[in-house]
């Protein structure tokens, strides 16, 4: 107790002598003082906004299959090694893309998440999509047919995420495997989709489990006339690739053209 | 002799694969693995089966690699999983994440395979009359397994007396429901009562339904319609979810585990909390046994279902052992982590689970979209049925029931009030028909007025009932529904279990085209009269593999609605 007593007195010794020493000291010191607080403190703030809108994340999306990991691997290694498996976790790099390693100067590295896209595993690609700068889309264009209402329903989930309409994410819709004979054309593909893509803004309800607390209440299009990615606030392009082949231009293109090197 | 064995990341690029057993696999085994049984949370099982292969791996989850070994079905090679584990051991020294070909490891390779053969062939010499009798359970184990995939998944690898007791039990009631319905179907022509005198007085027929005239427009001073005026139905309404605060739960766990486990502390206090703020220490079985033991009793608490919480902490173990603990966190808080990730990959589903599309779908080729609901007596079938019924009709779908229930009593003036209350046309026979012939009638007639969705109702029976379930799959197989639905309670317990894997069982056993219909969805029953026992969807979506697609929560229409998984999730590990 006869501690607390003496730290009471010492505490209110120091409050007595505060103003008197602030007294003392001439006011342009203290105005000093003051300015460079504020000052740091603006500085900081502007930094983080401006941060914030200069992420360098681009996602890899799409259905489990449509060949993610290997584009993945192909735009950081320029080859795709021995083979990919279906992902059970996601890809994450930050460098340069192979092909510009011969370029001389200081490029900006990019920062590369390939999301799994087994369905299961859904809630991985939402934890990256607030900091995506850009998305890719990657669409099997062998398979295209029979997969094409999973793909068009996770698009349009994609597209009609909070963050992407707020901050009008560009998405890059990839064709993928156009080196095989049968593979459709971008053209065929950008059709198929905005047509199921009708579909999916018909519905009034959706009953999707997993969005029951991301608010998905944004709809595209507009009212009254056949859904085109041209009615979405945020740019979608088509674009054609192949993973096994190495033929990325259009994507590393479309990458670059956001996160400027 | 070995097919094939993979190294793999967990993020799907292929690190290594033996070029000596150079053979193309057929199928892509690897993905079915990753896809049916890992990310499944089976990765506790032993091994799994997929058409003339058998599978085996591990998993080194520090440097977050898998090792896959494929092999004939018919050999059983008894020296893979020592070979996995050295090859395990040699891969990690060698492993270097910004290395991707691992040429050099091939002749390690071999050599530990000759290692691992010869060390299997004196283990094997020995152990040949002990393991007879092993193996020919093994192998009746495997020849069940190769009728039915959610099945063979299922099966424990020693049947506890407990379910051989629960089947018993079973039994002598499914005999005497079995014994009643054998005496109906034979009887094809009504008993007519016997007349003794030729001016008897008629009796007066006991009938307390509302007088119907052909239209089917009945009392209407007793019926109100249903209509619109009920309100939104639950299903389209969005749940309002609350984060609440997680620190709470977790002091409240750490005081819990702190009273019950005073004997764990094996290694000292200050060493575990030295390690757990540098984060050294690799996660070993004996670290996380009680960790989990725990969360399985919590979760058996919540009305999971033994096996089925066994199953996931074997699971959640087999995927955290050897991880190195990151820094600043605790045993208990790193097993819930991966425990909350599974769970929540379990509930998720694995396709789409959008009726209307699928609805919408159907209309185009100008077919009607046929759902069948399927469960044991008293679950709320018929209850249910008329709730996705009013759901449809609010979203503009035109509905129709057929009463396929021919056997309870009732059944069909049950739904007969379902329907004139909702206004939607009801196909009926009366009672004592073939369900298999109404329902392929109700379909014909729904095409031919042009409804979208035939609602078929079927009557309950018991999963040992052989007879009605022989009558379940004929009604499958010639009508050939969209959509089955399971009808299950949350209520129930450990039934669930068998329940569901009888029902996929006997429907695929008895299926006879090439195509055997399982499952496709669930519907959870009576959720409000649980308060946050609702461990029974985990066991069910476990169990079946399919995702839940409604919830009902009361008696009224309204009451219809969407899994919340997240809210799921967190009330199972509170």
């Amino acid at each position: 107790m006869e501690n607390l007593e003496d730290l009471k007195l010492m505490v209110e010794q120091w409050t007595n002598q505060g103003p008197e020493y602030l007294q003392k000291i001439p006011p342009f010191q203290l105005y000093a003082a003051i300015g460079l607080l504020l000052l740091t403190t603006v500085l900081l703030l502007s930094f983080r906004l401006v941060r914030r809108t200069k992420s360098n994340t681009v996602l890899l999306s799409g259905l489990s299959g449509s060949g993610k990991t290997v584009l993945f691997y192909q735009l950081r290694d320029g080859s795709s090694h021995q083979g990919s498996v279906t992902s059970m976790e996601p890809n994450e790099g930050t460098f340069v893309f192979h092909s510009e390693h011969a370029k001389k100067g200081k490029i900006k590295p990019v920062h590369l998440v390939d999301a799994p896209g087994h369905s299961r595993l859904r809630p991985k690609l939402e934890e990256f999509l607030p900091q995506a700068a850009a998305i890719v889309f990657v669409v099997d264009a062998l398979e295209f047919l029979p997969n094409c209402r999973a793909a068009s329903e996770y698009l349009y989930d994609i597209l009609t995420n909070a963050n992407v309409v707020k901050k009008k994410i560009p998405v890059l819709l990839c064709c993928n495997k156009t080196d095989k004979l049968t593979a459709h054309t971008k053209e065929f593909i950008k059709k198929q989709m905005e047509k199921e893509m009708q579909y999916e803004k018909l519905r009034a309800s959706r009953s999707a489990v997993s969005t029951a607390d991301i608010a998905n209440d944004y709809t595209i299009g507009i009212e009254g006339e056949v859904f085109s990615f041209s009615h979405c606030c945020n740019r979608v392009t088509v674009a054609e690739a192949s993973g096994l082949n190495g033929e990325t231009v259009q994507v590393q293109d479309f990458i670059r053209e956001y996160i400027k090197p | 002799m070995l097919e094939q064995l993979l190294i793999f990341t967990r993020g799907g690029l292929i690190l290594w694969t033996c070029k000596e057993l150079g053979k193309a696999l057929k199928g892509s085994p690897i993905d079915t693995l990753i896809r049916s049984c890992l990310l499944e949370e089976r990765s506790g099982e032993v091994s799994f089966n997929y058409e003339a292969y058998t599978l085996k791996w591990t998993f080194h989850n520090d440097l977050g690699l898998v090792f896959v070994a494929v092999y004939q079905r018919i050999l059983h090679l008894l020296y893979v999983d020592d070979l996995l584990s050295m090859v395990k051991e040699s891969f990690s020294e060698i492993y270097d994440p910004k290395r991707m070909s691992y040429d050099d490891f091939d002749e390690t390779f071999r050599q530990l395979r000759m290692e691992a053969e010869a060390r299997g062939m004196t283990n094997g010499n020995h152990k040949m009359e002990d393991d007879d009798s092993d193996k020919t359970n093994g192998k009746e184990n495997t020849a069940d397994n190769v009728v039915l995939d959610p099945s063979k998944l299922m099966k424990l690898r020693s049947k506890g007396v407990r379910g051989r007791g629960g089947v018993r039990k079973t039994d002598s009631i499914g005999n005497k429901s079995s014994k009643v319905a054998a005496a109906e179907p034979p009887k094809k022509a009504t008993k007519k009562n016997r007349v003794w005198d030729d001016a008897a007085p008629k009796q007066v027929k006991l009938d307390f339904t509302d007088s119907v005239d052909e239209n089917g427009n009945g009392n209407h001073d007793h019926v109100d319609i249903a209509a619109a005026d009920q309100g939104e139905s639950m299903m389209d309404k969005e749940e309002v979810f609350s984060s609440d605060d997680e620190s709470e739960d977790d002091d409240d766990d750490e005081l819990r585990s702190d009273e019950k486990k005073p004997e764990a502390k094996k290694k000292g206090w200050f060493s575990s909390v030295f390690q757990s703020i540098t984060g050294k220490a690799n996660l070993e079985r004996t670290d996380l046994e009680p960790a989990l033991k725990a969360l399985k009793e919590r979760l058996m608490t919540k009305n999971v279902a033994e096996e089925i919480a066994e199953k996931l902490c074997e699971s959640v173990e087999a995927s955290l052992e050897g991880k190195k603990l990151a820094s600043f966190t605790r045993i208990s808080s790193t097993v819930q982590g991966a425990m909350e990730d599974a769970l929540i990959r379990i509930l998720t589903p694995r396709r789409s689970i959008d009726i209307m599309r699928d609805v919408h779908a159907a209309k185009e080729q100008r077919r009607p979209y046929v759902v069948v609901f399927v469960g044991v007596n008293g679950v709320g079938k018929s209850t249910n049925l008329a709730k996705v019924a009013y759901w449809l009709q609010q979203h503009k779908v035109s509905v129709m029931m057929a009463a396929c229930d021919t056997f309870r009593s009732g059944a069909v003036e049950q739904l007969r009030t379902h329907a004139r209350r909702l206004q939607i046309p009801i196909f009926e026979k009366g009672y004592e028909k073939d369900p298999a012939v109404v329902a392929k009638e109700a379909i014909q007639e729904a095409t031919r007025n042009g409804s979208d969705v035939v609602l078929v109702d079927t009557a309950g029976r018991m999963q040992d009932n052989e007879p009605l379930m022989r009558a379940l799959s004929k009604l499958i197989n010639l009508n050939k529904p969209d959509l089955v639905l399971f009808v299950g309670e949350a209520l129930v317990g450990n039934d669930a279990v068998d329940q569901l894997s009888k029902f996929n069982q006997k429907l695929s056993d008895l299926s006879n085209s090439g195509t055997t219909r399982l499952i496709d969805g669930i519907l959870l029953t009576k959720f409000d009269t649980i308060d946050d026992k609702v461990g029974a969807a985990l066991s069910m979506v476990y169990i079946s593999g399919a995702p839940v697609m409604f919830v009902g929560c009361g008696q009224s229409y309204t009451d219809l609605k969407k899994l919340n998984v997240k809210a799921i999730v967190k009330t199972l590990l509170k």
